[in-house]
């Protein structure tokens, strides 16, 4: 047992900490729920603590939105012991009967959304679609997301992305239906078993196309791909990097006007846990006609829209403002028409408080994707 | 040929539907069985759940003791192996609930009972008794047959069978508890109602479900009407919750609540993603939305495209002019 324990301590360099507060003082969450993320890291310190720790309800108000490790003057990542508290809990079977479903789901289906496997390409339906084959091999193998899969509003992702490569004629390959969840979010839900699983399936999976570069559209497959899969052979890419190269090299004109003022939301797992903040800008910059905004909180400032961590399968208690409200209304205060993200999980919530707060007809959410869709005809 | 068994089960003081349902499928199992229909009834004071059992059962037999004021499995499983063995019934219902389950194998472990769990519907083909159970997440159904001998031991899943009204007039048996002293390895402490808002969602059978296409506050009014005609709670969109229309425990979706009622009625929903995957395990599905492309038509069974300011007000005036 305290062996266990012990590991706990050096799984998360929890001596390192000096408790200066920096990760609770920049924690987005905190202006609606009791989350305070240095107490956590002080308190697990305490090994006979741990099981009691696990418990408490803020311990799922985190949206591993990164900001506290960005924040760290000593390189820990606080975001990481709650991770571990909630691995406690589902070790222990007690979690949210939306938590279990949706690991289930990823368990048996692929995806977290319980939809069935066979149908994840149906987005492809009347599109000309290249597809990658194992052992052959393909400059950019494009990963598609479960969510953007099988999402009707966020299919047109892919099916603009497609469009776009298919045009700019880049050699590039989708997979067959055995793509399966790149598990970003198994992991931030606390399910360590199954995510190590899933690594080494999908690394063993992955590592059969013989592809130079995997390009995924979510961030949080890119975060994943590129953080926490070492042994992936291939050199991971997010969407905005090979469309910008594309724009770049001039493979591909935009011709058609948007005359729209778009402000781009930066998505925590491509900005704050990437450093990716200029190609996305760079991209949207391109579009002709658009006049690009830039948010108060943008950057590494930018505030999380609590998408991530899991918060698709668990609700905050709290009845404060959400996160995503106070950014819909810091958009149209800028005067946005657009909020422009390329995250799914962005368009998720960012839509809901849009709606929410009854602005649709000033203002829309939209994926950089479809902007670019509306570019091109 | 045997009689057929049915346990009635009960909780804090009132019968549960499962009883009721498994009781009106009864007759028709235990016509081809050529037996009775016995119900058991387990429990302390409960001489009026007897005499209402009577009316849906050829015979009731029932332990009367202050050692079944409260469920408890192990003891229901030893009255119910003595009482299996001394009457020897072919066929065994119990329902596939907390208490089912609980009880149900270990008393199949204990008196070797074929057993098929989650049991859906019953058939007879060629005389043999075909219980149907489902696979692949409610893809296949699937018609089981028994090796071996009876007693044979189903539980029933829940809303199966309709509840028809029993016009029976069993007889009613009181048989001395084979249970002399109580069990102290598993107690009964207290009983907790799960923490619900005033209306838990998940267990309604209708939904009449609101988005942000009800525009205002002051609209909810027409879906109040439309919910009080057709018997509905009213849940709603992440978007519509926070809105503060509805509480926040009527919120629909994967972070809110999942929920799978008889009839889900859709009104101004789009259907966002998180949405479609908290609902979609519903029965039926109806959508009313004036937009064709909305996603929750890939979720529905029957869509209305057209204003919902129009249709509402329609369909509560037919529904309330049907009911009469």
């Amino acid at each position: 047992m305290t062996e266990e324990l012990q590991s706990f301590i050096e799984k998360y360099d929890l001596l390192g900490c000096i408790q200066c507060g920096r990760c609770t003082g920049g924690c987005p969450v905190t202006v609606r729920t009791d989350l305070n993320v240095r107490r956590f890291v002080y308190d697990t310190v305490d090994e006979e603590a741990l099981e009691e720790l696990a418990k408490m309800p803020e311990v799922w108000d985190c949206t591993a939105c990164n900001t506290c490790a960005v924040r760290c003057p000593k390189g820990l990542k606080p975001v990481e012991v709650l991770i571990g508290l909630r691995n406690i809990m589902v070790e222990s079977g007690v979690v949210q009967p939306t938590v279990r479903d949706a690991l289930e789901s990823v368990f048996r289906e692929g995806n977290p959304w319980d939809k069935s496997r066979a149908t994840r390409n149906d987005w492809m339906k009347d599109l000309e679609v290249k597809m990658a084959e194992p052992g052959e091999p393909v400059e950019n193998l494009i990963f598609v997301c479960c969510t953007i899969a099988y999402d009707p509003k966020l299919q047109v992702v892919a099916q603009n992305l497609v469009k776009l490569l298919n045009k700019a004629g880049v050699d590039y390959g989708f997979m067959d239906t055995s793509e399966t969840c790149c598990s970003s979010e198994v992991h931030n839900l606390g399910e360590e078993g199954l995510f190590e699983m899933m690594v080494e399936d999908n690394t063993e999976l992955l590592n059969e196309y013989a592809a130079k570069r995997l390009v995924a559209i979510s961030p949080h497959c890119y975060s994943v791909f590129k953080n926490q899969y070492p042994d992936l052979k291939a050199e991971v890419l997010h969407y905005t990097h090979l469309v910008g190269e594309i724009l770049e090299d001039k493979k591909l004109e935009l011709t058609r006007e948007l005359p729209e003022k778009i402000v781009f939301h930066d998505p925590c797992f491509l900005g704050k846990q990437n450093n990716v903040y200029d190609e996305p800008r760079y991209v949207l910059g391109q579009i002709p006609g658009a006049e690009l905004l830039e948010f108060d909180r943008s950057r590494e400032r930018s505030l999380c829209c609590e998408g991530g961590g899991g918060k698709m399968w668990v609700e905050t208690e709290s009845k404060k403002e959400r996160l995503s409200e106070t950014r819909v209304k810091d958009a149209k205060e800028l005067g946005a028409t657009v909020l422009a993200v390329a995250c799914p999980f962005c368009v998720l919530t960012l839509d809901d408080s849009l709606k929410a707060k009854g602005f649709e007809e000033e203002m829309r959410v939209a994926e950089i994707l479809e902007l670019l869709g509306e570019a091109l005809d | 040929m045997g009689d057929l068994f049915v346990l009635a089960e009960h909780r804090q003081g009132e019968l549960r539907e499962i009883t009721f349902e498994m009781l009106s499928k009864a007759p028709e199992v235990a016509k081809e069985l050529g037996g009775d229909v016995v119900t058991v009834l387990l429990g302390s004071g409960v001489d009026a759940f007897a005499e209402k059992l009577a009316a849906y059962s050829d015979k009731v037999l029932y332990v009367d003791d202050p050692l079944f004021a409260d469920y408890n499995s192990d003891k229901y499983q030893k009255v119910l192996a003595e009482l299996l063995k001394t009457h020897k019934p072919d066929v065994f219902m119990v329902g596939h609930t907390t208490q089912g389950v609980d009880m149900a194998p270990a008393l199949a472990v204990e008196l070797k009972l074929p057993m098929v769990t989650d049991v859906m519907d019953i058939h007879f083909s060629d005389g043999k008794l075909s219980p149907v159970r489902q696979y692949y997440s409610g893809k296949v159904n699937a018609d089981f047959g028994f090796k071996g001998d009876p007693p044979y031991l189903l539980t029933i899943r829940e809303a199966s069978f309709e509840i028809v009204e029993g016009s029976k007039q069993g007889a009613i048996e009181k048989v001395e508890s084979p249970l002399k002293e109580d069990l102290d390895y598993r107690r009964f402490i207290e009983y907790i109602e799960a923490e619900v808002g005033d209306v838990d969602i998940t267990q309604s059978e209708i939904l009449v479900a609101v988005g942000r296409g009800i525009r205002e506050d002051k609209n909810m009014t027409l879906i109040e009407d439309l919910a009080k005609a057709i018997g509905a709670d009213i849940c709603g969109s992440r978007a519509a919750t926070d809105a503060g229309w509805l509480p926040h425990d009527r919120q629909v979706g994967t972070s809110g609540r999942v929920v799978k009622p008889k009839l889900y009625i859709a009104i101004g929903i789009s259907g966002a993603f998180q949405h479609l995957a908290g609902m979609k395990g519903a029965k039926t599905i109806v959508a009313i939305n004036k937009d064709p492309d909305a996603p929750i038509f890939t979720e529905a069974d029957y869509a209305i495209i057209d204003d919902l300011f129009k249709v509402v007000p329609k369909l509560t005036e037919k529904i309330t002019e049907l009911k009469g």
